[in-house]
């Protein structure tokens, strides 16, 4: 085996709190490249505030957030997303008076990239292609369904040319062919050379893709590996189903 | 047909160009001036809509930039400077301005940015009628020898092509697309790399640069200036005007803009009646524009046309019809 | 010694007036999430219906509150009904397009004072206009205590319905959560126009005080309306105490620099701006918001 380089994202005690509201109680995990990575739990759990905090959006109250040993916590998003982390959306934020093309024109202008004139358009028509919305290139964003629309995420994400991709719950809302679509895609992304973290409720798609995930309840870390070991748990069941039980009880 | 459809704003704006470079030829003094009137608002409306069309902060503060820019023209030419070499360090001194106002105010978003511009606009009126030096409310004089409308007006319609073509060249390429990415979802567009403050920075400092030249322009063609006159809310508010009524966002809607509002102040100079409407007038124009039709008259065209009138990178365009 | 309690009462007197004058702009931005513009013109416009009531009838400015201030209720109710009813709702926070359509409204009010009074400088003269009080060495005119007794009483009258009535209930609700409230058998719409009513009354009441204390024009209202963002900016924009608490900042800081230094009074304006904006790029919450860092520093782990 080739010595290890370390992993390509460093999670370490990060926290967060909104007000009187702690969303995330020293979180740390270890994403290694070429990876799927799943960051599953229940709702509220603060998946979504961690992809925040990753992508710089929001501030970590505490902890460090290291990309190839590069400390990320502090910085913008667009200067996050310039070193080659980038996210979508779980509630999708097409541009919508743009076209198809415009939007992922958007990330590969001012994503890592940065390519200009002729590249800029061929690297809009390889993302399209790969995203299969090649067809739709000149339409309006807002007339997309909601399946294009999550395509779109991951293209406009794509187009940026990142290194690792963080896919907030992208199969939320689709039909079991399209979610088989989705796993194709992930799939192919990071066979591509993407290392890829999923936000995901679907048990089955987390199951079938994530090489190791990593479970939150309450903002905390309460499982992390394997997919096979971490949902048999039976703390991750009961964080699923406890609230239910805990409620009557 | 396709050609004139692409290129149309192109060929309107050779032609408007052309009737602006060509008029003092034919027509006489009176049109020569409402028509330096109506260069002197396309410069402002089409140089505002930059940041406030496509990047979507609407700043009611710009007269401040019309003022920066005449007071430096006349305060320098009292020293002895030739009015022209005034006008960079006029268009210099309101991009700095413009920074230093935009980097506190650009952390506001939407109407909360609109409110503190209003609040910048007065505190420059105040404070210039307050000082000593620029003649307080009274205002200030250009030296005599000064005057000269035949070089001022190919200075002006020169200043309006040059800005319309600008706005058109910019919205063509990256920085357009990013400014409208700003308007659309200022969170998003951080997601895919934008970096926002430094865009709407940018887009300030151009349209204030712009506005500023066309001020020192103003101060030597009416040779007078008071705060009154140029640092005024009612001006600010014309500016604000002629881009949402023509239609904001697009290249032709400050021009249609402008061409509205310069009619109108011919008619409302010329009739006291109407002068003491114009409150009115601009405020039943609001009104009516963000209940009936917020994209103006440019939105009007489209939905009665249905033609989408705005163009992007034709080549992305192209891509797209064929794809 | 003596000379900060003088400020303190002095504050406390504009505080009153202040905190009428957000309030009105507090109703309506929590329900709607509009930010009304047009209450500097409402403001005005109550300025000289008082006075045309006391300039024709002899009416006494603070009696002819009990006409102005419901027929302004009405009349917000009618401004709602035919203007901003149509509007969109923007679910990212307040619109542009709401803030200009108001800035139109302010515009044409504006007009309308013109056309109906004139652009000259008026002013309301009572037999007490000049009359005045002297506590602790401090002079403090009748017109000002008056003014303030009548906030306070329309303030405890508002906290009144909003705590107690259902009407005031509903308010609260939709302001803290629209569609809630909805669920929850709200009639939404018709709590807008109430809120927009209810703030309108308010600036009338405002502007109506105004006009005892001030000489005023139509352009009169736009530094007053610069105070009233300042204060539901301190406030927190959502919480009802805070704008009470953001007025007597406000009124504090004003009296202060006013005894205190030698800043003009034509300035005033540039503090309350000043102030705004601080306030908004530093401390976006208010003093709400500064109160829950601070108190989250004081039990962090």
């Amino acid at each position: 085996m080739p010595a290890d380089p370390g992993p390509i994202l460093a999670v370490s005690g990060v926290s967060k709190r909104f007000g009187g509201l702690l969303a995330l109680d020293s979180v740390s995990f270890a994403v290694q490249q070429g990876e799927i990575f799943s960051v599953i739990g229940p709702n509220g759990a603060g998946k979504t505030t961690l992809f925040s905090c990753l992508v710089g959006s929001v501030r970590p109250t505490s902890g460090s957030i290291r990309f190839r040993g590069e400390e990320l916590s502090g910085l913008r998003n667009d200067q996050i997303v310039a070193r080659g982390l980038v996210r979508t959306h779980q509630i999708v934020r097409p541009f919508r008076d743009m076209s198809v093309a415009e939007n992922v024109g958007v990330g590969v202008l001012f994503g890592r990239l940065r390519l200009r004139g002729m590249k800029a358009r061929e690297r809009v028509d390889e993302v399209l292609g790969r995203t299969e919305l090649g067809p739709r290139a000149a339409v309006k964003a807002g007339v997309l369904s909601i399946g294009e629309l999550k395509r779109l995420e991951i293209a406009r994400a794509l187009g940026t040319g990142p290194e690792v991709l963080c896919l907030d719950e992208v199969m939320g809302g689709l039909n079991p062919s399209e979610i088989q679509q989705a796993m194709v895609l992930v799939r192919a992304l990071r066979d591509g050379g993407l290392t890829i973290l999923m936000i995901e409720h679907h048990v089955h798609a987390v199951a079938g893709l994530s090489d190791r995930l990593v479970v939150l309840n309450f903002g905390k870390k309460i499982a992390e590996g394997r997919p096979a070991e971490v949902l048999k748990d039976p703390a991750v069941v009961a964080a699923y189903l406890g609230d239910e039980t805990e409620a009557r009880a | 047909m396709s050609f004139l459809r692409r290129h149309l704003a192109l060929v309107l704006g050779l032609v408007f160009g052309a009737c602006l470079l060509v008029a003092p030829a034919v027509a006489e003094r009176g049109t020569l001036n409402d028509l330096w009137n109506m260069a002197f608002f396309v410069v402002l409306a089409s140089a505002w809509n930059l940041l406030g069309g496509f990047a979507g902060q609407v700043s009611l503060g710009y007269s401040a930039f019309v003022g920066i820019g005449a007071y430096t023209t006349v305060l320098l030419a009292k020293t002895g400077w030739s009015p022209w070499l005034t006008l960079p360090v006029g268009a210099a001194l309101a991009v700095a301005f413009s920074i230093v106002v935009g980097l506190p105010t650009f952390r506001l978003r939407g109407p909360y940015f609109t409110i503190a511009t209003i609040g910048v606009g007065e505190a420059v009126r105040v404070i210039a009628s307050g000082l000593e030096f620029t003649g307080g409310s009274s205002g200030v004089r250009m030296p005599p020898g000064t005057f000269e409308f035949g070089g001022n007006y190919y200075a002006m319609a020169g200043l309006a092509l040059l800005t319309l073509a600008l706005v058109a060249w910019l919205r063509q390429h990256a920085f357009g697309l990013s400014l409208e990415a700003i308007r659309q979802d200022i969170d998003a567009a951080e997601a895919l790399g934008v970096h926002s403050t430094r865009a709407k920075l940018e887009a300030h400092a151009i349209s204030a640069g712009l506005v500023a030249i066309a001020g020192g322009l103003f101060a030597t063609n009416f040779q007078y200036i008071s705060p009154g006159s140029v640092f005024d809310f009612r001006l600010s508010l014309t500016i604000v005007l002629m881009p949402i009524v023509g239609g904001m966002g697009t290249v032709v809607g400050p021009v249609l803009g402008a061409m509205l509002f310069s009619y109108l102040q011919i008619k409302l100079l010329a009739s006291p009646a109407l002068r003491d409407s114009y409150l009115f007038i601009y405020g039943g124009l609001l009104i009516a524009v963000m209940l009936f039709e917020p994209r103006g008259i440019v939105g009007l065209g489209e939905r009665l046309l249905g033609f989408w009138a705005r163009w992007r990178t034709p080549a992305l365009a192209e891509a797209g019809r064929a794809g | 010694m003596q000379k900060l309690v003088v400020v303190a009462l002095n504050s406390l007197l504009a505080a009153g007036l202040y905190a009428t004058m957000s309030y009105g702009l507090a109703v309506i931005y929590g329900v709607m999430r509009i930010i009304n513009l047009a209450h500097a013109g409402l403001m005005m416009l109550a300025a000289y219906a008082t006075f045309a009531l006391n300039d024709r009838f002899g009416l006494d400015p603070f009696l002819s509150l009990l006409v102005v201030a419901p027929a302004f209720f009405l009349l917000g109710m009618a401004l709602y009904a035919t203007l901003i009813r149509w509007l969109p709702r923007s679910s990212a926070g307040p619109s542009m397009q709401s803030l200009l359509l108001l800035f139109g409204v302010w515009l044409v009010l504006q007009n309308l004072a013109y056309a109906i009074w004139g652009g000259d400088t008026q002013s309301i003269l009572t037999p007490y206009t000049m009359e005045s009080v002297e506590v602790l060495g401090g002079r403090f005119g009748i017109p000002q205590i008056l003014v303030f007794g009548v906030s306070i009483v329309s303030l405890v009258g508002l906290n009144l319905v909003l705590r107690r009535t259902f009407l005031g209930k509903a308010i609260r609700a939709v302001t803290q959560n629209r569609d809630a409230a909805m669920l929850a058998g709200v009639n939404a719409g018709r709590i807008a126009a109430v809120a927009f009513g209810l703030g309108t009354a308010f600036a009338a009441m405002a502007g109506s005080m105004l006009s005892t204390l001030y000489a005023f024009t139509p352009d009169f209202g736009r530094s007053f309306l610069l105070k009233a963002f300042c204060i539901i900016v301190l406030g927190g924009m959502e919480s009802f105490t805070g704008v009470a608490v953001g007025a007597l900042v406000l009124a504090f800081i004003e009296n202060f620099a006013s005894a205190y230094t030698s800043i003009p009074v034509s300035y005033e304006d540039a503090i309350s701006f000043t102030l705004l904006v601080v306030v908004l790029v530093a401390a976006p919450g208010g003093l709400p918001g500064l109160w829950r860092m601070l108190d989250r520093r004081a039990v962090a782990r």
